[in-house]
């Protein structure tokens, strides 16, 4: 879900680093807030590249199979290093694979990072909103919401960035009636990264708790 | 894996391309990324061609590098773009029972495929001749936060080993019989989770073991970071011409552009 060089005007391309720019600045302003901002580099950058690497795994669904995003689930692992981390994923893809691109990169990061941040927030809200459920039934709503809104935010603004950028030359009914089918398409994805999600929630709690709660 | 057949990204060389200053190289080229970006007329896509061509053929890659990594990057804007002259457009210019082609819709086609492949081009040009310390490094200098650098340089630095690992893993499963005999979805799905649970758990413990070992050396002591140090011997002048040249090109492109579109 990269929209690769050569799509979008350059003027969007332009504000997607600007907004890409502001996001960051914030991001880094929260991390120096906390005690030892240094600490936690070489855990955001290793998990980072484990999430690069991971996310080649591709899982079946009969009669084909997916590849999954992530992005929820490296925001409800690492906060606010979940932006920096999908930034410089994306900088090493363009990079090494040519895949999404570097006028898109600024575009390609709000596209995937602030899905991100939101749902770590989601899953930060476990804390407080999941009070009334078993620790297990709130972490596994909330693990799927953060898994879900992550790829499901993703899709939402790629869809809305190719829409206001088709040439106008394009049926528009025709245009909207196959944006709309592959909307309704990505539904069953969000649902199984939302599951994915979870799975994998349940296996850190199970081996490695300390993961959830940094 | 493809990251593991696209480690060699910085081909060595002495072209006026490796020479040229790491920062002018890496302004200019952006510029002209941009520039190529906002070009909206098929007639202009033979000129940035000329220019993207000409800087290729200054960097004196070989062209064994630009079509190996050319076609997964293409394999996406096919599918992007693949089926506009099939739904836009009004001029129909070959049809077959219900498929008819579109004079419009190809040329908007044309005119996207044709950017996405002179920025790609240009994005080989500058990563071909730059190592990617001195990207970094390079980055850093034009007002970069440390940690973002310090962070892209561990992600790169452990990419290949994380990978490596997977790989292993990986062989490790299939020889315990994973995707030998038919299983259920719900065990294969258990597999995969288990897989890239113990991923991100044996990069969290090696994390632990990295930090204390860039603590041991210093790390996070009187706001020391891990400087990014340029390659010994890149960049060794700094062309003026080819900066001049490009930022000229770039400027072309966006008046040319603009006359379009007041005439």
């Amino acid at each position: 879900m990269h929209i690769p060089d050569g799509i979008l005007p350059a003027p969007v391309c332009v504000a997607g680093y600007a907004i890409a720019g502001g996001v960051t600045w914030l991001a880094l302003k929260r991390i120096n807030q906390t005690v030892d901002p240094q600490a936690e580099v070489p855990k955001a950058a290793l998990l980072a590249a484990a999430f690069f690497v991971g996310s080649s795994i591709s899982l079946p669904v009969p009669p084909a199979s997916v590849h999954l995003v992530l992005n929820g689930l490296l925001g409800a692992l690492l906060g606010w290093y979940a932006w920096l981390a999908i930034l410089i994923g994306l900088l090493l893809q363009a990079i090494l694979l040519g895949h999404g691109g570097l006028t898109t990169l600024g575009v390609d990061a709000v596209m995937m990072g602030v899905p991100a941040l939101i749902a770590a927030r989601v899953f930060q809200l476990r804390h407080r909103l999941g009070k009334p459920l078993s620790p297990k039934r709130s972490l596994a709503v909330f693990s799927f919401l953060a898994g879900a809104i992550g790829v499901g935010l993703a899709a939402l603004i790629f869809f809305t960035l190719i829409i206001f950028t088709l040439p106008s030359t394009l049926d528009r009914s025709a245009e909207q009636g196959f944006l709309t089918a592959l909307m309704v398409a990505h539904i069953p994805l969000i649902f199984l990264e939302g599951v994915f999600t979870t799975l994998l929630c349940f296996f850190l709690l199970r081996i490695k708790p300390e993961l959830l709660e940094s | 894996m493809a990251i593991a057949l696209h480690a060699d990204v910085f081909i060595p060389g002495d072209s006026p391309l490796h020479r040229w200053a790491v920062r002018p190289k890496l302004l200019s080229l952006l510029t002209l990324m941009f520039a190529i970006s906002l070009v909206r007329h098929l007639l202009l896509l033979p000129w940035v061609f000329g220019v993207v061509g000409g800087l290729y053929l200054a960097s004196r890659l070989p062209l064994q590098y630009l079509l190996r990594r050319l076609p997964y990057p293409g394999v996406f804007i096919v599918a992007m773009v693949g089926l506009l002259p099939w739904v836009s457009g009004e001029t129909v210019i070959w049809q077959w029972s219900f498929l008819a082609l579109h004079l419009e819709g190809l040329q908007t086609a044309t005119l996207i495929a044709g950017r996405f492949l002179a920025i790609l081009i240009t994005g080989f040009v500058l990563l071909g001749t730059t190592p990617f310390l001195d990207l970094l490094a390079a980055l850093r200098s034009l007002g970069l936060s440390p940690l973002l650098t310090d962070m892209t340089l561990l992600t790169y630095r452990y990419l290949f080993n994380i990978a490596a690992q997977l790989a292993t893993m990986r062989q490790a499963m299939r020889l315990r019989g994973h995707g030998l005999r038919r299983q259920t979805l719900q065990r294969q799905w258990g597999w995969l989770v288990a897989l890239f649970g113990s991923l991100l758990l044996r990069s969290y413990e090696r994390s632990q073991r990295v930090y204390q070992a860039m603590r041991l050396r210093g790390y996070g002591q009187q706001g020391q970071g891990l400087s990014p140090t340029p390659a010994a011997g890149s960049a060794r002048a700094a062309p003026a011409p080819m900066t001049v040249l490009t930022l000229l090109s770039a400027f072309s492109f966006v008046i040319a552009e603009w006359i379009f579109l007041a005439s």
